[in-house]
């Protein structure tokens, strides 16, 4: 009875998030595969219904599955309506490569690879209760808060979520949790683990189809398999820790940036892309990070390929920024108005002088990357292979669409290393603690720039 | 010599991909983890991952504390990952550093804390101390 009761949450998560992406898409198909949409839809219902149980802590009002599911049953009622008026003027030509039909046994292998990762990342999930450190001290705390009380409980952000470390990260995964249990009726805290399993599925499928948008199915299968692969990658599936839904919203929201470059006639992808953005600001910290690299990825983009007039340019960059910046203001009033502040990181170390003097930091960076670029425990050999097509393909990574993809990396290593040179604690304390993981945030999309830059060989 | 680099390459890594998944299974004992796992309910399961002891004491806590109650540790070390899930499986009990209602006192033969009495034990190194007066 729990299963069929995670079923149906599972599919309604999914449902109401395939309506979100339905409107966001102005009705157009915009191009995705089916199982691209759930994958998508999957992480957009599960952050939009979680963004939407904190305006029941500004309304005062307790938590029920019902309660979350009504206000989204307007959304659903009006996409109805507007598919059966007009759903046969609603779509746009299809974008993915045709197939090919060699390489069976090599397609077959890594599907089958593909398939065992998913299913042992669901057998690992799903064998335990929740029991790693950050999952249980930081979110499954929370979760079970709210499961208790049906609510987020008044004194929750004045008193009580002191009493627990880094009050200060956003709520996307507790109360995501926190719907599982409703769903569930019982706080059954091996079951909600289903959660990171199914982002780690949405990341491959995203991925794989991101890369059939310019090469066979063989190709991507290649490549969805080195990822699914990864060791660190799939332990990251089970234990409870948000860097892979991060990981999930920071690939989407630059995924579909890029594929809007491409074609800005589909501004459908530059709003999942924002939404996208702004719900990494939600899941975690580090994703406001992501949510200025998208902003800033943006302008180059119209400074330097576009040629629309400037007001249209500007119409579009504010409406991105805008996007981003009203997913996350619930949580900074939140933040602000709690006074939750982070017990590590400030603004105010961000001056010049104090990065100066920061910068001895560099020596045990470096050394920390190498130590994880050589880890082949965690990493198999990605690293290494990474850097051997940057030095071996240098001459493609800066050309066409593979140029943003080159600087959305670049920027990504560099704010981390700036968050380093600004961290209060211990370097080599908050290295050896968080860059294995700040690793993953990135790691879907690195993976994805060595398809495109092995696929920009003419050679290949 | 692309095709090579690609064939060594993958071929490395498949190794490499095979060898962590056992090794993880068998050397690092996940195997034995499962195998344990499998057929226990979950009050088992949350057991068996913070270590039967340690939650069997949790457990006879969260059964004698009076609701509300708040609570110290002896015995556990400060900011430990056993810390942080007593603090999970305890709640709606809370944690408070200066003069909790409740010491929880864990793997510590007798100790005597100025301004505690015993309130009630689970065996000779497990037992709660409470805080003279009313509470």
């Amino acid at each position: 009875m729990e299963f069929v009761r995670l079923c149906i949450a599972i599919i309604t998560i999914t449902f109401i998030g395939w309506n979100i992406l339905y409107a966001l898409s102005f009705r157009y198909k915009s191009n995705l595969h089916f199982s691209e949409r759930l994958a998508v839809s999957y992480g957009l219902g599960l952050g939009f219904m979680s963004l939407g149980m904190i305006f029941f802590y500004f309304f005062n009002i307790g938590f029920t599955p019902l309660k979350i599911i009504t206000p989204w049953s307007a959304l659903v009622l009006l996409n109805s309506i507007i598919y059966f008026r007009n759903h046969k003027k609603a779509t746009l030509t299809a974008a993915f490569k045709a197939d090919d039909k060699n390489h069976r046994f090599l397609k077959t292998f890594f599907i089958i690879g593909i398939a065992f990762e998913a299913a042992y990342a669901f057998f690992r999930a799903l064998i335990k209760p929740l029991e790693s450190y950050d999952a249980i001290a930081i979110y499954a705390i929370k979760a079970k808060i709210f499961y208790l009380s049906k609510s987020i409980p008044h004194d929750f952000f004045s008193r009580v979520t002191f009493v627990f470390p880094h009050p200060d990260y956003p709520l996307n995964i507790p109360l995501s949790e926190t719907l599982i249990y409703l769903f569930l009726g019982n706080l059954n805290d091996q079951l909600v683990k289903i959660i990171f399993p199914l982002y780690f599925v949405s990341i491959l499928t995203v991925v794989y189809f991101g890369i059939r948008r310019f090469a066979n199915s063989s190709y991507a299968l290649l490549f969805t398999f080195l990822l699914a692969s990864v060791p660190q990658f799939s332990a990251y599936a089970t234990n409870g820790y948000l860097d892979l839904p991060l990981s999930f919203y920071c690939l989407t929201s630059a995924l579909f940036l890029f594929l809007w470059f491409q074609n800005r006639e589909a501004v459908c992808f530059l709003m999942i892309s924002a939404v996208m953005a702004g719900l990494a600001g939600w899941t975690k910290n580090e994703g406001f990070m992501y949510c200025a690299i998208n902003i800033f990825m943006v302008v180059l983009f119209f400074i330097f390929d576009c040629r629309e007039k400037i007001w249209s340019k500007l119409w579009y960059l504010f409406t991105y920024a805008f996007i981003i910046f009203a997913i996350s203001l619930p949580w900074i009033i939140i933040k602000k108005s709690a006074g939750l502040v982070n017990d590590e990181i400030s603004l105010i170390n961000y001056s010049p002088a104090n990065l100066i003097s920061q910068s001895y930091k560099i020596v045990p960076i470096i050394y920390e990357f190498q130590k994880q670029a050589f880890g082949f425990k965690k990493w198999n050999l990605l690293w290494i292979v990474l850097f051997f097509i940057l030095i071996v393909k240098r001459r493609f990574i800066f050309i066409a669409r593979e140029r943003y993809v080159t600087i959305f990396l670049f920027l990504s290593v560099s704010g981390y290393i700036l968050m380093y040179l600004i961290n209060s604690s211990p370097i080599e304390w908050s290295l050896g603690r968080t860059w294995s993981r700040f690793l993953l945030h990135f790691l879907p999309l690195a993976v994805f720039w060595m398809a495109t830059i092995l696929k920009e060989d003419p050679r290949l | 010599m692309k095709g090579n680099i690609f064939k060594i390459t993958l071929g490395i890594w498949l190794i490499l991909w095979v060898s962590f998944i056992t090794r993880e299974l068998f050397r690092k004992g996940y195997f034995y983890d499962y195998k344990a796992l499998i057929f226990r309910s979950l009050e088992g399961k949350r057991s068996y991952v913070t270590g039967d002891r340690f939650y069997e004491f949790l457990t006879f806590c969260n059964e004698r504390l009076p609701p509300l109650a708040n609570y110290g540790w002896v015995g556990v070390e400060p900011e430990s990952v056993d810390m942080r899930r007593a603090a999970y499986y305890l709640y709606p009990h809370l944690e408070k550093k200066d003069y909790p209602d409740f010491i929880l006192v864990y793997d510590k033969p007798m100790i005597a804390k100025a301004g505690y009495e015993t309130f009630i034990r689970l065996d000779y190194v497990r037992y709660i101390l409470k805080r003279k007066g009313d509470i």
